[in-house]
């Protein structure tokens, strides 16, 4: 058995691990209880969720995210990566049929999405408020990630580095349900329900002037 | 561990539904949401971070139901509940976050804070951590609902001496305040004394409508508590009320908490869609003014008026366009505060603020933010349809000598509103109406 078979094995497994806990966790989630809301009606709560998960997603959607454009920006941009390079490891197998070209490109992406990621982990040393609400998993989960975005890069760069990509990525799948990064899972959750609520009430979308003298 | 903690504990596990574990779950402690908190807005310290506040619940979560966390406790932040932690954990939640929701709208992931402050709400308040002048309030109001005949004739003769106010007010020797008459349309909920009956029932006379006075107060602390058996025992009386007088819609006085239990939560309290509608004052009023029903004189409110938006009625509530469409109807020099609508400031008094003597000084930093809005705006009067933000901003002005006027929308209707063949302005009547009471 060749390293990189080892390495191949040892990430599939991570990752089978990795669907599974998930798949218990979002089973424990889906059977707890969702309050079914029976006031009546003002808007329109699946005009609220669909908000919630597109426009209101967008960096001038809320004011905190206009304030804070590029930690969001950052932010938005590192987990982009996240899924590409998810999605590069379903596809390691075949990386080699890429053109060279191709590849520099996504090598490029992936190491932009890491250094993004590093930003995040030197932020949580260097910003006073982030720093006291950030916990070991905080910081370990985020240098994970650059790290397995830093992996993708070099492995598409030199594809003799894909053993080293496999073992990230094994480390990344095992830890992904069990520390922070678990929070993607709930992302959408929480989203459909900020959607409801607000969407319910017609408070979002908005159509009104929200600023100014009217 | 100790009884207070062991209930506690069984007070938040009940209450793990799929959006209370997806608030405690999905927080990336981005810290995006700092900025939106107006305590932070007024003393930028890091436990006034509302990432920083659910933390606090997140700790004792991750302590009870995350195994990573129960292996290495520090890893994540763990801490597991002790009686010292709960105390801390009610402080909190009943003084340093008035459930305003404005982090949730500014959160990335809409990570529902204030649910997590009522959770920890509702296990202080079952551990007798809640705040003993909210208890006494929810339970005053309980006790008034078990037996209205103990006050119902006092009330009744108010009701009466009231009445001539409003004939005199009106200029109408017919206008009445009906008091739980069956059969008709509206079901208005006023709050305790006079100034939230008498302009509604002016308003109710000029536009003739059918309606009647409950003998409640539509005021319900238990949502503060986050206790469900008080706030649903308090609303029982008004839902009951309304069902045996066989009324269309409940109206609520100008009162943020009270319109958002009714009008939001009650239905669920109750596990029935009611057969009434719910609705503020505020929508009625607008309703009226659409179809041009109100005579209106906005040149009686000449002075530079400002609109506050209730966090309950406003951003948890929807009623966000039409205070403002029934302001632009009655006065001539409206502007808005910046920012507002869904994205505007608690005013600090909101979560039962108002009604603890002892979060005075916390309120009056926590409406620092308010405060400089309404400066910045050069309103010399701020209108707010929430008795409690009415409090607090009167607070507010003369705490921080700003000088600003507080009042209700239904007082600038009254004041706006042409009497019939009386010639003379409802303001012009109240003064002199006022002026022979002096005398």
């Amino acid at each position: 058995m060749t390293f990189l078979l080892l390495t191949q094995l040892l990430a599939a497994a991570a990752a089978v691990f990795c669907i599974a806990a998930f798949a218990i966790r979002l089973r424990t989630f889906l059977r707890l209880t969702v309050p079914k809301d029976r006031s009546q009606l003002k808007g329109s709560p699946n005009a609220g969720i669909a908000y919630a998960l597109s426009l209101g997603m967008l960096p001038w959607a809320k004011e905190s995210t206009r304030r804070h454009a590029l930690a969001y920006l950052r932010g938005v941009g590192f987990h982009m990566t996240v899924f590409l390079v998810l999605g590069l490891f379903l596809a390691s197998p075949w990386l080699g049929l890429i053109p060279g070209a191709v590849r520099a490109g996504l090598a490029t992406l992936c190491g932009l999405g890491s250094l993004l990621a590093l930003f995040g982990f030197l932020s949580r040393f260097i910003e006073k408020n982030l720093k006291a609400l950030s916990t070991p998993d905080d910081y370990f989960a985020t240098l994970l990630v650059s790290l397995f975005l830093a992996g993708a890069a070099a492995m598409l760069l030199n594809l003799n580095l894909l053993p080293l990509f496999y073992l990230v990525s094994a480390l990344v799948f095992v830890y992904m349900p069990l520390g922070k990064i678990r929070h993607c899972i709930y992302f959408v959750f929480s989203r459909l329900f900020f959607g409801r609520f607000f969407g319910r009430r017609a408070v979002l979308p908005h159509s009104q002037q929200q600023e100014g003298i009217a | 561990m100790s009884t207070k903690v062991e209930t506690a504990l069984e007070i938040l596990q009940k209450q793990l539904n799929q959006p209370l574990v997806a608030a405690l779950e999905v927080c990336a402690r981005c810290g995006i949401c700092t900025e939106a908190c107006h305590y932070y807005q007024a003393e930028p310290v890091e436990a006034y971070m509302p990432s920083m506040r659910a933390e606090q619940l997140r700790q004792v979560y991750r302590s009870e139901h995350d195994w990573l966390a129960k292996l290495f406790p520090a890893w994540t932040n763990a801490k597991p509940l002790s009686e010292e932690k709960l105390a801390a954990l009610a402080e909190m939640a009943f003084t340093r976050c008035s459930l305003c929701a404005r982090c949730t709208i500014n959160c990335p992931m809409g990570v529902d804070t204030p649910l997590m402050m009522s959770v920890i709400r509702a296990m202080a308040t079952a551990t007798g951590l809640a705040p003993e002048v909210l208890e006494m309030l929810a339970d005053a109001a309980i006790e008034k609902g078990r037996d209205p005949s103990i006050y119902l004739d006092f009330f009744l003769d108010s009701i009466k001496d009231m009445e001539k106010e409003l004939q005199q007010l009106t200029g109408n020797p017919l206008a009445r305040i009906p008091v739980q008459k069956k059969g008709v349309r509206k079901l208005y909920v006023a709050l305790a004394g006079a100034h939230t009956i008498l302009p509604a029932a002016a308003i109710f006379d000029a536009v003739q409508e059918d309606w009647t006075l409950s003998i409640y107060e539509a005021a319900n602390y238990g949502i503060f508590l986050n206790d469900v058996s008080r706030a649903k025992a308090i609303c029982k009386r008004i839902v009951d009320e309304a069902k045996a007088l066989g009324v269309e819609e409940i109206v609520i006085s100008e009162c943020g908490h009270a319109y958002y239990a009714m009008r939001w939560v009650a239905p669920n309290w109750f596990g029935e869609e009611f057969n009434f509608r719910v609705t503020s004052i505020v929508e009625v009023i607008a309703d009226y003014v659409k179809r041009g029903l109100l005579d209106l004189d906005p040149t009686a409110n000449p002075d530079p008026i400002t609109y506050h938006d209730s966090c309950n009625l406003g951003r948890k509530g929807g009623v966000l366009e039409e205070p403002r469409l029934i302001l632009k109807a009655v006065t001539t020099n409206f502007r808005e505060l910046t920012p507002n609508r869904e994205q505007a400031y608690c005013c600090g008094g909101g979560g039962g603020l108002v009604a603890n003597p002892d979060a005075f000084n916390l309120r009056m930093l926590a409406g620092k933010p308010k405060l400089e809005q309404v400066r910045k705006s050069g309103a010399s009067v701020v209108v707010a349809a929430c008795e409690n933000c009415r409090l607090q901003l009167g607070e507010l002005s003369s705490h921080y000598g700003a000088g600003f006027g507080v009042t209700a929308i239904a007082d600038l209707v009254v004041k706006a509103m042409r009497l019939p063949g009386a010639g003379q302005t409802v303001e012009a009547k109240m003064t002199s109406t006022l002026e022979s009471v002096e005398k």
